[in-house]
């Protein structure tokens, strides 16, 4: 291989050198750019160097279009029958090499596996969809919504699709919602561009759409369009009550070893537990009647109640009694945990 | 003689015309292409085309040819063709027939001998994507004599 560089060769090298600074390009080269290639060639004629000669040739770089549409949190939205405006959060990124509008559009999945397990169910209402344009993780200082507007390549923003629970759905019911963003021309800010497609007929130095995306949750490859799920699983309150009773006192031998004969005390404990896993249950109010043959003693030991077990050392509120009836309202039960109603009674 | 050293000069230095710049009169014809290669399955098989460069995008393979041809009737010597790739194109493939430069064509090599310096100051090794400029060299190109030298490239 010979290398040699004749004077007037380096010179046109030189020249050229300002040109060829390569830049990093994050997302692939720009839509639009001029791809122009030049060829110097240098040589002698008995010696002597003549002119360099030049070639060039040059084409444009044509619109890439490809989008990602992503669930944020990798979990289920856990709801409470009845809930309203509970969110799911997505993820949109212009994988495009030009600026571009993405239309959003949200649908209920029909039955089908969720996308965190669980078999589709139930449809939420009244979906909204909302962008985080400030970047602080709340859709509720965000007003709704159609597309993302000028999201340029590379860029990315949150989504959320708020939407209501019905009333009637039970612990484990699941809705998926699928989010699908469509890619559409950009250019104009504060408009929605027109659809992009597969331009039908590429000429050279134009630019062209080609639609390069993948397939998503419900859309199919090439086609603009890149969609995925999110879940709500519903997670209702699944109370037990369970009513206990002890001896606590009788007249003859006190407290020790008590038997139940007329004149004894009984303690009865009305034990309230929530499911684990289901959603806090808040106002559970309990009403007992006190049984025939008794008779409610108020008298040192009033209705106690939200102790977290049988123990009345652990009650920290009263109830109350009226006529034949004792009742109390518990606080919030959160999933998992127990409280309770505990009274007296006296044998007749 | 006089007419054709002042064009020469005017195109040295106006660098590029769109159109193929090589005048009628020059002794060496030039002839530069861009195709970009196309793959389809036909019948089972993996089939590849070269065509037009129309629906371009980031990715796609790129063959850039220059066809030179001598017209005169003396042989050109030395005769030295330099491209420099455009910068949103990385060299695809390395080849034995020419030697690139990774630092704006000051200094050519094979992609082998060649070192790119980092920040850190350290040497690595120079990459495909780190080819800014390659160059073939031609002893001699005979009166009448033709041929094509090609490379290829992605677009970045």
């Amino acid at each position: 291989m010979i290398r040699t560089s004749k004077l007037l060769g380096a010179a046109s090298i030189v020249t050229l050198a300002a040109l060829g600074a390569t830049p990093a390009f994050a997302d692939g080269t720009g839509a639009g750019t001029t791809i122009q290639n030049t060829v110097t060639v240098s040589y002698s004629v008995g010696g002597v160097a003549q002119n360099d000669q030049q070639a060039t040739d040059q084409f444009v770089v044509d619109r890439k279009i490809n989008l990602t549409v992503a669930e944020v949190g990798g979990t289920q939205t856990v709801v409470s029958p009845g809930a309203t405006q509970q969110v799911t959060t997505f993820r949109v990124t212009n994988l495009s090499n030009d600026t571009a509008d993405f239309a959003l559009s949200v649908a209920q999945q029909a039955g089908g596996p969720g996308a965190f397990g669980g078999t589709d169910n139930f449809n939420t209402t009244g979906e909204t969809i909302y962008i985080d344009t400030d970047n602080d993780g709340d859709w509720a200082d965000e007003t709704p919504v159609s597309y993302i507007d000028e999201l340029a390549p590379d860029q990315s923003r949150t989504v959320f699709v708020v939407s209501n629970v019905p009333l009637n759905q039970v612990s484990g019911d699941v809705a998926s919602v699928v989010l699908t963003a469509t890619a559409h021309a950009g250019g104009t800010a504060g408009s929605q561009g027109a659809l992009l497609t597969t331009s039908a007929n590429n000429t050279a130095n134009t630019v062209d759409t080609v639609l390069a995306d993948g397939a998503g949750r419900t859309d199919a490859q090439y086609d603009g369009r890149f969609s995925a799920a999110d879940d709500y699983i519903v997670s209702a309150a699944a109370l037990t009550v369970l009513k206990t009773s002890s001896v606590v006192q009788d007249p003859v031998s006190g407290t020790n070893n008590p038997k139940a004969i007329p004149g004894a005390i009984v303690q009865y404990c009305i034990s309230v537990t929530n499911a684990a896993g289901s959603a806090t249950a808040a106002g559970v109010n309990v009403v007992d009647d006190v049984p025939a043959g008794l008779t409610y003693t108020a008298t040192n030991f009033p209705v106690r109640t939200n102790s977290t077990s049988c123990d009345v050392a652990g009650a920290t509120d009263t109830g109350s009694f009226s006529g034949t009836r004792v009742s109390g309202t518990l606080a919030n039960i959160a999933g998992g945990e127990t409280r309770t109603l505990i009274f007296q009674a006296v044998i007749d | 003689m006089n007419s054709r050293y002042i064009l020469g000069l005017a195109l040295a230095i106006t660098g590029f015309g769109f159109a193929p710049v090589a005048a009628a009169q020059d002794r060496i014809q030039l002839d530069s292409e861009v195709e970009v290669e196309r793959t389809k399955s036909e019948g089972g098989q993996t089939k590849v085309d070269y065509l037009p460069p129309v629906g371009v995008v980031p990715g796609d393979r790129l063959r850039f040819t220059t066809g030179y041809d001598n017209r005169g009737s003396t042989a050109a010597e030395n005769f030295v063709v330099t491209n420099p790739l455009p910068e949103a194109v990385a060299l695809a493939k390395n080849e034995d027939a020419f030697v690139v430069s990774v630092d704006q064509g000051q200094t050519f090599g094979t992609l082998a001998e060649l070192q790119i310096k980092e920040t850190t100051g350290e040497y690595r090794a120079a990459e495909l994507t780190d080819v800014t400029h390659i160059r073939w060299t031609l002893e001699r190109v005979a009166p009448g004599e033709t041929g094509t030298l090609t490379y290829f490239g992605i677009v970045r």
